[in-house]
């Protein structure tokens, strides 16, 4: 499956938020779109997700598929464990039995299967993140869409849970686009980075990763060029 | 340190309630009528009395079963016309103008076209229900549109249907509203219940027993039988407390 956007636009009202915006999008990888806060990165997620359809343009492949969402909030249901939290977005697609089963593999996945039968309030922030990438693991979608998952996050359990994702979207394979704003967490985590410009967004420049995981950590200056250049694009 | 607010809530509670019976047992000693304004130690004897008698007990029992009809019905209707007004704006607005007359007509109004309609022991009953099922659909239908948007956009997201969204993410969050709404239910029914029986005089009923008594002039005895009202009031409340701290604790 190929993602492409063309030329999308998004109005509200007499405001422009996104000014025919161009991206290919590769299977099977991550996709993280850099831009300030504000210019319109969630708006393109929800588009994306098929919660907006009011825009022009075309998102070939993303209106085809279903799409697994995670929110900057976990969006937890605070009355139900963890494990019931995903069983409750499994249950349209799948009878109950098999959407308890898949739930625990997702908790087993993500490494919470002690935190099965614990609600949110009783996890910490790291383990409600965890609990909401499980969630858009186990549901059988076509790709991934993550609006900065991982920003209210300190950085040590920011990079925790990064590896985590980084590792179960490997051997998931499914396409994940992923937004932020942290020029380090994209480098971080992309296989391709897309800078966009100041409302009204488009992609100023697209750089793929060349850098292997390991030169990319927090404390290597390998990736010292590539985020200068970054800042570069985004400061231009 | 919750425990030491609690124990200081109830000394507050009880401190604040001597100070009333002080400043009723000052005034009935500067009115100086029983007939006018009977002493606490007087009203408490006269209670004592009453409460020992069958006619009180069939009278409690009564009274009690009036309530608990009246509120039953109450909730299973604010909870349905509640609910499909907070699930549709179209459905709210039709109801609207209905829920609006029934919660601005005057409580006695609808007692008297009771006792033209009904025999005696179903005026309190169907009073109460008139009263008090507009307030419960108003506050779950508050409840029911007040769910966090983030997690109705989530369940969008995942494709999860509407029906499923309302009976899993807006019944759940709105059931600190439907709390509040049965508690308020509950006290209006007592208040209501009573005051159709003092009108509609059942053969048993606190209200019947408070209108002999002020028939009989007997003023230590209507305060006996409007003791007893409270005492329902104060068990319903008791319980609703307790089942308040519940909900907050499952759906926090």
């Amino acid at each position: 499956m190929s993602y492409t956007i063309k030329q999308l636009e998004k109005h509200y009202d007499s405001i422009s938020v996104l000014a025919g915006l161009d991206l290919a999008i590769p299977d099977g990888a991550i996709t993280v779109v850099l831009g300030p806060s504000g210019c319109g990165k969630t708006t393109l997620l929800n588009i994306l997700a098929g919660l907006d359809d009011d825009y022009s343009g075309s998102i070939d492949g993303f209106s085809d598929g279903r799409a697994s969402y995670v929110f900057q909030e976990d969006r937890l249901l605070p009355w139900r464990s963890a494990r019931d939290n995903i069983a409750f977005v499994l249950r349209p697609l799948m009878e109950a039995g098999l959407a308890r089963r898949s739930s625990w593999q997702a908790l087993v996945a993500v490494g919470l299967e002690d935190q099965a039968d614990s609600r949110p309030a009783a996890m910490s922030g790291g383990q409600r993140r965890r609990v909401a990438l499980a969630r858009a693991f186990a549901y059988p979608s076509d790709f991934l869409l993550l609006d900065e998952p991982f920003s209210s996050l300190d950085l040590k359990t920011r990079i925790a849970v990064m590896d985590l994702f980084v590792d179960v979207r490997a051997k998931d394979g499914r396409s994940a686009v992923v937004v932020t704003h942290d020029v380090r967490e994209a480098i971080y985590l992309a296989d391709r980075i897309a800078v966009l410009s100041e409302r009204p967004a488009r992609v100023l420049d697209v750089f793929d990763m060349s850098l292997d995981r390991s030169e990319r950590s927090y404390t290597s200056g390998a990736a010292v060029e590539l985020e200068t250049r970054l800042y570069r694009t985004i400061l231009s | 340190m919750a425990r030491r607010d609690g124990i200081a809530y109830k000394a507050d509670g009880l401190l604040a309630l001597a100070v009333i019976v002080a400043l009723w047992k000052l005034a009935s000693i500067g009115i100086g009528a029983d007939i006018i304004l009977p002493a606490p130690e007087r009203v408490l004897q006269t209670f004592v009395h009453v409460a020992s008698t069958a006619k009180f007990a069939a009278a409690f029992t009564a009274t009690a079963c009036r309530g608990l009809a009246a509120f039953g019905i109450s909730m299973a209707l604010g909870l349905a016309l509640g609910l499909a007004g907070g699930a549709s704006r179209r459905v709210e607005a039709l109801m609207a103008p209905g829920l609006t007359i029934v919660r601005a007509t005057p409580v006695l109004a609808v007692i008297l076209l009771a006792l033209i309609w009904f025999p005696a022991g179903v005026v309190p009953v169907f009073s109460a229900v008139v009263m008090a099922f507009p307030v419960v659909a108003a506050d779950v239908a508050a409840g029911i549109r007040a769910a966090d948007p983030g997690l109705i956009a989530m369940a969008d997201s995942f494709g999860v249907s509407r029906q499923s969204a309302l009976f899993q993410i807006r019944v759940p969050s709105a059931m600190p509203h439907v709390i509040s709404a049965a508690r308020n239910a509950v006290g209006l029914s007592w208040k209501v219940v009573v005051a159709g029986e003092v009108l509609s005089m059942p053969t048993h009923a606190l209200g019947t027993g408070m209108q002999d008594a002020r028939m009989a002039l007997e003023t230590a005895e209507v305060f006996a039988w409007a003791a007893a009202g409270v005492i329902l009031c104060a068990i319903s409340d008791a319980i609703f407390d307790s089942l308040a701290r519940r909900i907050a604790c499952h759906t926090r």
